[in-house]
């Protein structure tokens, strides 16, 4: 008899409950099994075949296995708020790096904190890359601009407008990538 | 007793399968590539922009490299947010084969 229930439904047509159980048996591995409403001790038994078990289990496997992490609203809204707070800062780069050494250091807990909240979750990788490449001081984003701006004490409005337009561009790659993730209510239809 | 004409209930997943597979993969490279010929648009008129910036003296030349440093940053970025989306596209194409599945399987069985 039946070692394990996979499936379970009613049959379109009448009211029966039907089911798919995986079995032992050496024919076929998998097999309809319905319930007649009216006597439901007395059960009629399919064998579907075990080359078509293979083929629906590989959908299951397939099913219980994401690429990728799923939506998630407080990262969303993580990316959003250091966007906004960052080219904020920035404005400010005209003036004095000391004078906003303190909003500068505030941010940059900001955006560890955004940046410790996606590594600790499953399959998201590709996001941790993103705010590798923007947090990092070596490079040319957020945080080669935030070394910039300590090194040369203060920068040109010019400068600063044509950076916020870029910086800008790389925070709205790390918000499109996530609000594309699969949203929970969808992953779960 | 009902027959199963497990034949066909293949047949239907694999039709159905195939279809979703179009749309789901024709949208996302098109979205691709309109994506990145929107970049390199972008850049080049940008880069543009700060030749003549650079040339006023409005900026710095340290200012420029980290302009024209940062555009391939971005670049790298929209990369991977692009990699990050062909995944999602993967994951919502084996939940849509599942679905496929389980309603071929029940549509098929009229007892």
């Amino acid at each position: 008899m039946p070692s394990r229930r996979i499936l379970s439904g009613q049959s379109p047509s009448k009211a029966e409950p039907v089911i798919f159980v995986r079995t032992l048996s050496s024919k076929g591995r998998i097999q309809v099994v319905t319930m007649p409403a009216k006597n439901k001790l007395a059960v009629n038994v399919k064998s579907v075949g075990s080359g078509n078990l293979i083929a629906l289990s590989a959908c299951m496997f397939l099913s219980a296995c994401s690429l990728i992490a799923h939506y998630d609203q407080v990262a969303y809204e993580h990316a959003t708020n250091a966007k906004v707070d960052t080219l904020a800062l920035m404005s400010k780069a005209t003036g004095s790096y000391n004078e906003h050494q303190k909003e500068v250091e505030a941010l940059i807990t900001q955006l560890d904190k955004a940046y410790e909240y996606d590594r600790g979750r499953q399959l998201n990788k590709i996001t941790i890359a993103q705010w590798d490449i923007l947090r990092d001081p070596n490079r040319d984003s957020v945080g080669g601009f935030l070394e910039m701006w300590k090194a040369k004490t203060s920068l040109s409005a010019t400068f600063i407008a044509e950076k916020k337009r870029q910086i800008g561009d790389a925070f709205d790659q790390i918000i499109q990538l996530e609000s594309g993730k699969l949203k929970p209510a969808k992953v779960t239809e | 007793m009902a027959n199963i004409d497990v034949g066909s209930i293949f047949k239907s997943i694999e039709d159905q399968s195939k279809a979703l597979a179009e749309k789901l993969f024709k949208q996302y490279t098109r979205q691709a590539v309109n994506d990145a010929k929107d970049f390199l648009q972008k850049s080049k008129d940008d880069l543009k922009r700060w030749i003549e910036e650079l040339a006023r003296g409005d900026i710095s030349v340290d200012e420029f490299e980290s302009l024209v440093k940062g555009q391939a940053d971005v670049a790298e970025m929209r990369a991977l947010k692009q990699a990050g989306l062909g995944a999602v596209q993967i994951d919502t194409f084996t939940n849509g084969v599942l679905d496929i599945v389980v309603s071929a399987a029940f549509t098929a069985i009229k007892i």
